[in-house]
């Protein structure tokens, strides 16, 4: 119901948020070209399940990362490629009114580190949207980053969970960051400039139950780490 | 082995990742993890992994839901030892 509601304001929805972004906002993405065919190449090399996981480090990353990932027309004509995002509710859905806007844009609000039962519930939801061939976007280290870089042994082992409970998903990295962003922010600076990367995850673990989700998890936020890696080799 | 001695081993194994050091003092069975040791949610799985190697014992993903008082963990680990 909710995709539903979402498809149906996805016309408006959408093209507003590129509006905002990029004529209020001012940003810009370097390769923004590249970033969306390298992403159109993996949604439609094969229909399987795709997970996006990304570095965070200010609160519109999700919106920042869709719209660096796909063209409004792309969203409208392959709907199911917009991401869903799991927001923190206090932020996000704090008043009756942002919480039909997170509705809107398939966001399934959770309050970190909260209720055990809940969290699970939005995991669980979140899981089987991928395994609908939804594509979700999660932040594997769970909050924005405190130091301004990736910490692979912080990351949380909820997207391990989620990527052992999708046969055959699709990881993939996306590194995003403004050229003034030094550590982590509300927002990025008017007029930010971002760059960054986009690669598929090699995934594989040994071990089982939960220490195979924990390393799932640290693969990812190693990859990031390794974009991240890159990212300032090429600035300097 | 004992449930005062699971207890004891369970509340060890807590007291690195404990951010408040006076919930930890009066520590009991009914004390929440996360709201009152404020144990960070994402290292909630590393404490339950500490249990899986301290007590020889191996924890199901869902089974970790289920953790959310020391109390709880101390039930989960009595009923895996058997």
């Amino acid at each position: 119901m909710q995709r539903e509601f979402s498809r149906l304001l996805s016309p408006i929805a959408i093209p507003l948020i590129g509006i905002a972004l990029r004529w209020v906002l001012g940003y810009r993405i370097e390769g923004l070209r590249d970033f969306r065919r390298e992403y159109r190449r993996i949604c439609l090399e094969q229909d399987g399940p795709v997970m996006i996981c990304a570095n965070h480090l200010t609160m519109i990353d999700s919106f920042v990362i869709a719209w660096a990932l796909g063209s409004p027309w792309w969203y409208f004509r392959h709907f199911r490629t917009l991401p869903w995002n799991i927001p923190e509710r206090s932020i996000f859905a704090a008043t009756p009114y942002m919480r039909l806007l997170v509705y809107a844009l398939k966001c399934l609000p959770v309050e970190r580190g909260g209720s055990r039962t809940e969290v699970t519930g939005v995991l669980a939801q979140l899981t089987h949207a991928i395994s609908n061939c939804e594509v979700a976007l999660i932040f594997p280290e769970a909050g924005r980053s405190r130091t301004g870089r990736v910490d692979p042994d912080t990351a949380a082992s909820g997207v391990g969970r989620i990527y052992r409970g999708v046969p055959n998903c699709r990881v993939v990295c996306v590194y995003l960051r403004g050229d003034h962003q030094d550590d982590y922010s509300d927002m990025p600076v008017r007029g930010e400039r971002f760059r960054g990367a986009i690669s598929i995850a090699e995934l594989k673990t040994d071990y089982r139950g939960l220490r195979a989700s924990r390393d799932i998890a640290r693969q990812i936020a190693r990859r990031l780490a390794e974009m991240e890696q890159e990212y300032f080799d090429d600035r300097e | 082995m004992e449930k005062s001695e699971i207890f004891e081993k369970v509340v060890k194994i807590l007291t690195p990742y404990v951010k408040s050091q006076e919930a930890l003092e009066g520590v009991s069975p009914e004390t929440h993890i996360l709201d009152d040791l404020k144990v960070n949610s994402a290292r909630l799985v590393d404490v339950v992994l500490e249990f899986e190697d301290a007590f020889d014992i191996e924890i199901d993903d869902d089974d970790v839901d289920k953790v959310e008082t020391v109390g709880n963990a101390v039930e989960l680990i009595e009923a895996k030892i058997g």
